[in-house]
Formats: structure tokens, C-alpha cells, sequence
């Protein structure tokens, strides 16, 4: 029987509450009307009404299923609008689209997670993933970097993760303040502070291109191999169906075939630090 | 493979009687060139056969340029296009792929595609930038479409490619008697007639086994070279059987508009930040070769450039991708 399914309507869901993360950074608590669920990593099309859609990872955990959470940094026309919605307001969602992260590949091994400003946001969601499973795992270490102090989002999850069994978590800013007694560099940085065994590990990095791009190489110098590295990768996806062709990097359709992909699958395509 | 033939008069007459139940669309002849257009009973004797290449692709009676992709549409009429190169009938095989995938598949496209009947026409004779040969493509269809049609001196011939154009053609009220030998050799020779008209016209135009190669392979300098002229208007992409990029624009109430889009137009893979890999002009226009040589083929196993030579017609900046290939190939 054929699918007579529209894959461009979406799912009306309630905006039930609105955190700031940050000056430019908001959380948006969203109940969808119909059934949702999606696996960590996996993006969604989030729309205002009438106004427009963009592509975000959820930052909630994907086993809680009557409620998401999305991190919207304000960066553009459709953000704007986002962040001036209240509670009360139904958005859309169209999705999940993607291949997430095989978390199931990272049993018995060490997970270094690299991120940086809002990439903590699909991070934050695979971490709740990473805990529910924590007997599988060896250790999780993070390691977060923001522009200030005042740009780090989630803060109370370091100090939980940091009181969690097998979980590490670091933090650094650019640039620092008067209070701020922490670190204080880029994301790389802090990768000299850990102790990993490489070998029997695999990192996952999500964060600005810059940062991806510096962070990959890192890595790369560190020892880990092309396939020990998952990269989230970041495009203006229209339809995340793998059609509208605004999301294509070389071969690949992000939406589809990623939006994580190992450095292995796509290196040979100069362009995707672009 | 199995032909049908009747008297091009009784032919005219089916067509008419057609019209009662189908929408048709065949290619006329008129002051601008070759191209679609709605049939009504007058434009029947019109029709125009066998001659290459109607102006439109036909993705466009599948794609529409502004769609509402979230309200139901009213069920049409059963439609027949007419007419169709064969080039444009492969290009449909590579938009097939992309909206009748599995896992997402278009219910829009989906009902034009199974509202549709097509008629493919063998092409006798070739215009000016015609090179299908260079591409593996042949001037006539032998699968893919439901039917060709072939007229040949007075005489009607169709050329059976599907089930359903079989199911097509027992539903016609007119006697068809069976292709004759006579009928059939005729055609091959039109056919290698065409055929040599192409090797001729693109003597030393690298074929598809080349493309994909020569393309990865070129100096940025050839980008600067062939792109001075163009001014963005995305003539190629709107004119291309196979190009298909959309984008989605919301209207209240959480509708959405599909509108064709192409990664031509400035902004194309601008993301929120402001950061955009397409800036540059040189990048947008290297992009969409890459995109037709190199990352289709590569992803769905078919070239994405079907050689109908529309987006060399159409370019107001006079750009020419054969000469941009015969370079490379130098």
C-alpha cells in the first residue's frame, strides 16, 4: 500500500515554557499534539507560524517523550522571531529527520565529547543518552567552550555530570570576567587537561565550523583515527527530506546521510569547513 | 519490443476522442519554436511529431515553480503529455529517485507521476546543442516511458515501453494493426540517421565516462573564465530536466509553499550565522557541475546533465558548457 502521509505537514506543538540560556540563547519547552519521539543526535524542522523553519537538534533527552526541548540561539530572521514567542503559542515540527549518534557503538569505550557554544545544545541531549546507559560505558568526558562566561548555557549540568559516576566535565571561556576563576582558552585547550586512553575511544565534536575544524585536528594530532571522530555538521536544511538540495555537501544530503557523520565519510570533500 | 500502427487521420481522430477524457499536452509548433501546449480539438492537426526538442523540460508538469504543499488538491483529469525527447523522459528517471524515495516520498509528484501517460517521440534530426549521445542517452525511448510515437509518412507508428501504455492502448476505440517490418526499418534508419547527426555535431565533446573526472580535476581559473558572464538568473537551473532544488516558505495556519529554488540564485546555502559557502560566483557556478557530473552520479548512479543542451539555448550570458568541457578536455 502506498504512503499517503504529507511529509511537509507538521505537528502542531504547545510552547509550554521559555528558559534564557544566556543573553542570546533560549530554551523552548515544547508538548507536541501528536506522538513524537527521536534518537539523540536526529534534527527537527521547528517553525513559527506563518513566519518560517529552521533546523535544530533537540537539546531534551530523547526518553522523555511527551515533552522536547529545543536550544535556539537568536542568530537570524526565523531565531528572532523565535525568541520574542511566549508561553501559550503552538510551533511546528516536521521530523525527527537523520542518522543520530550510534551510541550503541560507544559501549566499552571512552566517550570524549568537544563542544562549543550552542553546539552544547544537541550535546546536552546525547549526555542524558550517554547517562541512561552509563553501565555500558568506561567514562565520558566534556569539554566545553564558550565566547564568556555569560555565554555558557546549562550551567547546573557540569556540576551534575561532575557528581555523576564515570562523567568528567571542563569548562573554558575566551574571554574571562572578574568572577570567572576557571579556564580560560578555546575548546582545544582542554583537551590537554584529560586523561583518555585514545585508543579505545571515540570523540564526538559539535560546535561552530571554526571549532569543529580546530577541533578535528586536534583530535587528529592527539592520535585519534578518521572513524574514532563524529562531527555534527551544520546546514540551512529546507525540507530535511532529502529533496530541496539546500543542505548538499559534495555527495551527501546532510539531512539524510548525516547530519553526524564520522571525519572518515567526509574528508575527502574540501568543503565542508566552509 | 512491439509496435502498433494506424492512419495518421484515424490517429487525429483518436487523439480528439482522447480529449473527452484526458488533459492532453503535445508539442506544437509556434512563433517562439517547439513547445507544450493544451490541446484542445482544433490544435489536434497542430500536433507536431518526431521533431526535437520542445522548450520546457518536463519536469515542469511535475514540479510546479509555487506549490501549497500542505492543502489536498482536487483530483484531475487523467493526463497525457505527448511529445516527450527522450532526454527529458531519463531526466524524469533521476527526479523519480528523489521524490519517490521509500522513506519520504512526494504524495504530489506521486499523483502527477501516476496521473500521467507518457508519450515519448522519437527524434528525427537534432538542434543546435543536442549532444543526449554524449551522455548515454539515445534520441528515442525504449523504457521508461509508457509509449513513443513515431510518425512515419501518413502513418502513425507507437512503440509499446510499458504496461500501463499497453493497458493505454487496448482502451483505444480505433483498430491498430501490428508494426510492419517495413514500418519498423524505416524507423532504425531515422534513428542512426539522428544518431549520426549527433556523433557529428559533438565530435570531440567528452562523454559521460569523462565528465565526472575532467570536473573534479579543473583549475579554479576555468570557474573565473566561464562564470564572468553570468548574472546569476538561474536561466540553467529553471530550464534543466533535472534540476529540482525547492525551498519551503511558510504561510499562516503552518502551510507551507514549495517554490523552486537553485543553488545559482546568491544565498542559496546561507546559513543563520550569515556564513554562506555559495558566496562567491565562481563557487555558485562550479557548484551546480559538481552537482551534475560528480555528487548525483555518485549518490543515485545516474548522471544528473541529460545532454538536451536547453541551459546553452537559454543563457543570456552566452555561456556554454561544451565549450567549458572541450577546454578542460584540451
Amino acid at each position: 500500500m502506498q504512503d499517503n502521509r504529507n511529509i511537509y505537514t507538521p505537528i502542531r506543538a504547545r510552547l509550554t515554557n521559555v528558559i534564557e540560556e544566556s543573553p542570546l540563547i533560549k530554551t523552548f519547552v515544547l508538548v507536541p499534539e501528536d506522538k513524537f519521539s527521536f534518537k539523540t543526535g536526529q534534527f527537527i524542522e521547528l517553525s513559527v507560524d506563518g513566519i518560517g523553519e529552521a533546523p535544530f537538534t533537540p537539546s531534551s533527552s530523547p526518553l522523555i517523550t511527551e515533552k522536547l526541548e529545543v536550544t535556539v540561539m537568536k542568530t537570524g530572521y526565523v531565531t528572532d522571531y523565535m525568541h520574542m514567542l511566549k508561553p501559550g503559542v503552538f510551533m511546528g515540527i516536521r521530523g525527527p529527520y537523520g542518522r543520530g549518534y550510534p551510541v550503541e557503538t560507544f559501549f566499552g569505550k571512552e566517550v570524549l565529547i568537544l563542544g562549543g557554544g550552542c553546539g552544547l545544545a544537541p550535546i546536552r541531549s546525547l549526555l542524558f543518552t550517554l547517562e541512561s546507559i552509563k553501565d555500558k560505558l568506561v567514562k565520558v568526558i566534556l569539554c566545553y567552550g564558550s565566547k564568556t562566561p555569560a555565554d555558557c548555557i546549562y550551567k547546573p549540568l557540569f556540576d551534575r555530570l561532575n557528581s555523576t559516576e564515570k562523567f568528567e566535565a571542563y569548562r573554558t571561556v575566551d574571554k574571562a570576567d572578574e568572577d570567572w576563576d576557571g579556564s580560560v582558552g578555546v575548546a582545544t585547550t582542554l583537551l590537554n587537561k584529560i586523561k583518555i586512553n585514545i585508543k579505545n575511544s571515540v570523540a564526538v565534536v559539535c560546535g561552530p565550523p571554526v571549532m569543529m575544524k580546530f577541533g578535528t585536528i586536534r583530535l587528529l594530532e592527539m592520535g585519534y583515527r578518521d572513524d574514532q571522530i563524529w562531527l555534527s555538521m551544520e546546514k540551512n536544511m529546507s525540507c530535511g527530506l532529502g529533496k530541496c538540495g539546500h543542505c548538499m555537501m559534495g555527495e551527501f544530503f546532510v539531512c539524510r546521510d548525516g547530519p553526524v557523520f564520522t571525519y572518515n565519510e567526509i574528508k575527502h570533500n574540501p568543503e565542508i569547513w566552509k | 519490443m512491439q509496435y502498433k500502427s494506424i492512419k495518421k487521420e484515424e490517429w487525429d481522430k483518436t487523439v480528439e476522442q482522447l480529449l473527452l477524457s484526458y488533459s492532453i499536452f503535445a508539442c506544437v509548433e509556434n512563433e517562439y519554436g517547439l513547445d507544450y501546449e493544451f490541446i484542445r480539438p482544433a490544435d489536434v492537426k497542430k500536433i507536431s511529431y518526431n521533431k526535437p526538442k520542445p522548450s520546457t523540460p518536463l519536469k515542469s508538469f511535475f514540479l510546479p515553480v509555487k506549490e501549497n504543499v500542505t492543502s489536498e488538491k482536487v483530483e484531475k483529469m487523467p493526463r497525457i503529455i505527448m511529445g516527450i525527447p527522450n532526454c527529458d523522459i531519463e531526466g524524469l528517471c533521476l527526479l523519480d529517485d528523489i521524490y519517490l524515495d521509500k522513506e519520504f516520498n512526494d504524495v504530489f509528484y506521486r499523483k502527477r507521476r501516476e496521473n500521467t501517460l507518457l508519450i515519448a517521440s522519437d527524434c528525427f534530426g537534432i538542434q543546435e546543442h543536442c549532444h543526449c549521445s554524449s551522455y548515454n542517452i539515445k534520441p528515442f525511448s525504449e523504457n521508461h516511458a509508457d509509449l513513443a510515437v513515431i510518425n512515419l509518412n501518413g502513418t502513425i507508428v507507437l512503440r509499446i515501453l510499458s504496461l500501463k501504455g499497453e493497458d493505454f492502448i487496448k482502451t483505444i476505440p480505433a483498430i491498430l494493426s501490428p508494426g510492419d517490418n517495413d514500418s519498423i526499418s524505416a524507423i532504425a534508419k531515422e534513428h542512426l540517421a539522428t544518431e549520426t547527426l549527433l556523433t557529428k555535431s559533438n565530435n570531440g565533446l567528452p562523454d559521460y565516462k569523462i565528465t565526472g573526472e575532467l570536473i573534479t580535476t579543473a583549475k579554479e581559473d576555468i570557474w573565473e573564465k566561464y562564470s564572468a558572464s553570468c548574472v546569476s538568473c538561474g536561466a540553467c537551473t529553471t530550464i534543466c530536466p533535472t534540476c529540482t532544488c525547492f525551498l519551503l516558505i511558510d504561510k499562516p495556519g503552518f502551510e507551507k509553499i514549495k517554490q523552486m529554488d537553485a543553488c545559482q540564485y546568491p544565498g542559496f546555502e546561507r546559513v543563520a550565522g550569515g556564513e554562506d559557502v555559495l558566496f562567491e560566483l565562481r563557487n555558485r557556478f562550479r557548484n551546480r557541475y559538481m552537482c551534475k557530473y560528480v555528487w548525483k552520479p555518485e549518490k543515485f548512479n545516474s548522471i544528473a546533465c541529460t545532454g538536451c543542451g536547453r541551459c546553452i539555448d537559454a543563457c543570456i550570458g552566452k555561456i556554454n558548457k561544451n565549450e567549458l568541457f572541450m577546454e578542460l578536455v584540451k
